[in-house]
């Protein structure tokens, strides 16, 4: 039986512009398995961010469901949505989007800082920093964590940004057009490295509109007229290691087989 | 955890937080400065207010007085044992003064005091000039003028009894500074034929040749307000124009016992210049003078006389000054003054008074030493409060500039916000984080506003200093006009304590409505944001 990690069903949203109105969404419906890579294309405009942040809790629909492992995200209180988007979820911008205040390792640490009280965090500091520093180590910039976001180049901000997203070991990681602001080479590395994190079992939707970025993925589909139209198959040698073959990083994991899946 | 953390990560790397904890420290340290001058000013009013009566007066509001007040003052005595510690009766009306040496007149307010009890009943005393270095040798009955004497060496010596007086305030002085002053004091002959010594600043005749002694005519003393006869210098020291001893002629009116002049010829009074007197307070410095309570009950006909049907009037003063013992609550005393009053009037005075008497017995009121005062006091409690309700006016402005500054941060940071709550943070906690970060600027502002205040109401007399040496147009506080030598440099504790948490309650209220709109805003669109 097919584990949908997570089931967006008729997501709805617009946007008023004026007097009138703009519909980005009109009933997009997506289903994502455990496990699975997972890439959202469509041309500029046709809301694939906006899906994308409906998926992360980060916006909320007009109109439609978004479950996470059965239970509707937008159902639930604001303190348990808070909760999904602090450990179930991880978000990778294409603008990076870290705090210029913070170095790199706080910057990984953040999603901890916000987790824990004042008190709690006394006893989990030293953990959560160590977490960070594997974390910083597996992006390859171990020797970088003192130096400020303004100091990095925007592949390293972008794996940074990756690190951050991965330190709570969510079940999902949403990444909009994580490559689309750096050059092809570290575009390269930065997918590479992503598709190094799904091989672990990592359950990964991306945004983008890289036709070359999309073969990566498991499955692409393709947003059009504010519905998702099709799915344009998977990559060569899809999905067939189990998460914990690959040295699973993720918190209860299943390990199934993903199925893709249009709906 | 992060709202801590970011709190004290933006207060020192934000510049606009600077902005933020200069206009808290600023306003911080002009609150405290205006309630500590204001403050220590009143303090001061009460104070020398309180000096100028005792705790309780009995006031018959008529230049023309009441009798029975020394057999009242044996009654309270025997009624109120415990309530009591002294009494004394006081003479009050207006005359002329003239200081024949200076060819000069004036309008005075005159007191007559018995000056042993009128010490006793409030600090009068501790403003007496002469007295402060000659202990003992002020006193209004009849006197000559001391003469300093001038040695072969031209050395001076004092009179005798000033000489003695003189080594038992050296003895009994511990402050050793103003026996240093004194010792340093300059002696200069100003004149050959007619040598005049200067001596601690004042003007002492002498003798040519000779011993030191007493010259002229025995004549009542007079203690004139500081300000009437001497130049008050800008540093709040006076000048003395005239030597002790010297010749002041008071005119006084007499009244009868109905209150109408006698028609007597205005009374002349040759008096000598005993000593003066400060209070503190200008109004009563350039006004008052003080002589003997029973010389001036005679001049002004308020002592017994007798009638032509061969009665004797009862003597009448104006006011009866009544000190408390320690720990009586003053106006419990003064409700129970009030009641003997009533007692005193209906059950120890004869039943046949006339009516003028009757009357001037009716019309006195048992007032405590605040109620004398109370304009006087009323005036600057109210000034105060003007003035510290504007200056907390001008800091409303500190906290809509706050309020301000937060709201740039919040438009700054709203990229910031987004974040946050896409890592997962709660609404409630990034409108903690801007209020913690508002209460760090709050505590940061307060702390240093708090220093600068106090800094500055610690020097403010040396800063004055400095001002007006840089141009006398900037020396704001005149003694002349404020009565007072020094700008108060007093800081309460108290004061300062609610100043710094107000200032950081403020903060906090001036980030409440930019931390509510950041609190409120979706993940998405503060991510949105240019």
């Amino acid at each position: 039986m097919s584990t949908a990690i997570l089931n967006a069903k008729g997501i709805h949203k617009a946007y008023k512009m004026g007097r009138g109105e703009v519909s980005v969404l009109r009933g997009a419906s997506l289903r994502v398995e455990e496990g699975e890579f997972v890439v959202i294309m469509g041309s500029s405009g046709s809301g694939k961010s906006t899906l994308l942040h409906m998926l992360g809790a980060l916006d909320k629909p007009d109109r439609g469901q978004v479950e996470f492992r059965g239970q509707s995200v937008f159902d639930q209180s604001k303190p348990i949505r808070n909760h999904y988007r602090n450990q179930d979820v991880g978000f990778v911008f294409q603008f990076y989007h870290l705090l210029p205040e913070l170095n790199v390792l706080e910057n990984i640490a953040i999603p901890r800082l916000v987790y824990h009280s004042f008190f709690g965090w006394r006893a989990a500091k030293r953990k959560s920093f160590a977490e960070a520093r594997e974390m910083l180590e597996r992006v390859g910039l171990a020797e970088r964590e003192k130096h400020r976001p303004s100091e990095l180049s925007g592949g390293e901000m972008q794996r940074v940004a990756i690190a951050r997203a991965l330190l709570n070991r969510p079940a999902l990681l949403l990444a909009d057009e994580p490559t689309g602001n750096l050059d092809a080479k570290i575009g390269t590395e930065v997918l590479a490295m992503l598709q190094e994190f799904n091989d672990a079992g990592q359950t990964i939707v991306m945004v983008t509109h890289d036709g070359c970025v999309a073969e990566k993925a498991h499955r692409t589909v393709r947003l059009t007229d504010g519905v998702i139209q099709a799915d344009s198959g998977t990559r060569s040698g899809s999905k067939s290691k189990s998460g914990s073959e690959a040295g699973d990083h993720r918190r209860g994991d299943s390990g199934d087989k993903p199925k893709t899946e249009v709906v | 955890m992060y709202k801590w953390f970011l709190a004290w990560r933006y207060l020192h790397t934000k510049m606009i937080a600077f902005f933020g904890i200069a206009s808290v420290m600023l306003c911080v340290a002009m609150v405290l400065v205006v309630l500590s001058v204001m403050g220590g000013f009143l303090d001061t009013v009460r104070n020398r207010s309180r000096g100028l009566h005792s705790e309780i007066v009995m006031n018959s509001h008529s230049m023309q007085g009441f009798p029975y007040y020394d057999e009242f003052s044996q009654y309270l005595a025997k009624k109120l044992p415990d309530v009591i510690r002294a009494t004394t009766p006081v003479l009050s009306t207006y005359g002329l003064y003239r200081d024949p040496a200076y060819q000069q007149t004036g309008p005075t307010q005159v007191l007559g005091i018995q000056l042993d009890d009128y010490v006793k009943v409030n600090s009068f005393g501790d403003g007496l000039h002469y007295q402060k270095y000659f202990p003992g040798t002020t006193h209004l009955g009849p006197q000559q003028m001391p003469v300093a004497g001038m040695a072969m060496d031209h050395t001076l010596t004092l009179p005798p009894d000033l000489e003695e007086a003189n080594m038992r305030w050296r003895k009994s002085e511990t402050d050793q500074s103003l026996i240093d002053r004194f010792e340093s004091a300059p002696f200069e002959i100003t004149s050959p034929e007619f040598p005049v010594f200067a001596v601690k600043g004042e003007r002492q005749f002498a003798t040519r040749v000779g011993l030191p002694g007493y010259v002229g005519p025995e004549r009542n003393g007079i203690i004139m307000g500081c300000d009437i006869i001497n130049i008050r210098r800008p540093d709040g020291n006076f000048d003395r124009t005239i030597a002790r001893g010297a010749n002041i002629v008071l005119t006084l009116m007499p009244l009868g016992p109905t209150g109408n002049p006698t028609g007597e010829p205005a009374a002349k009074l040759h008096l000598r210049y005993a000593d003066d007197s400060r209070t503190g307070i200008y109004d009563i410095d350039r006004m008052m003078v003080y002589v003997d309570f029973d010389l001036l009950q005679s001049v002004l006909g308020m002592d017994s006389r007798q009638l032509v049907d061969g009665n004797f009037t009862k003597p009448r003063a104006n006011q009866l000054l009544i000190d408390l013992d320690d720990g009586v609550d003053m106006d419990v005393a003064k409700d129970q003054i009030a009641l003997a009053w009533i007692d005193f009037q209906e059950n120890e005075i004869p039943l046949d008074l006339d009516s003028s008497e009757q009357m001037s017995l009716y019309k006195v009121q048992v007032l405590t030493w605040e109620d004398m005062q109370r304009d006087f006091i009323q005036a600057v409690e109210k000034e105060k409060v003007l003035v510290t309700i504007l200056f907390s006016l001008i800091s409303l402005v500190a906290v809509v500039l706050v309020g301000c500054i937060f709201y740039m941060i919040v438009e700054k940071k709203t990229k910031d916000i987004g974040i946050l709550k896409a890592v997962g943070a709660s609404g409630r906690g990034i409108a903690g984080l801007f209020i913690a970060y508002a209460a760090a600027v709050g505590v940061f502002g307060s702390i240093l506003g708090l220093a600068v205040g106090c800094a500055f109401v610690w020097n403010i007399n040396d800063i004055q200093d400095w001002l007006a040496w840089l141009n006398p147009n900037l020396r704001v506080w005149s003694p002349d006009i404020y009565s007072f030598d020094k700008i108060p440099e007093t800081v309460k504790q108290a004061d300062a304590a609610w100043v710094g948490v107000i200032a950081i309650i403020s903060s906090m209220i001036g980030s409440l409505i930019p931390a509510y709109a950041a609190a409120k805003v979706w993940p998405v669109k503060a991510l949105r944001y240019e």
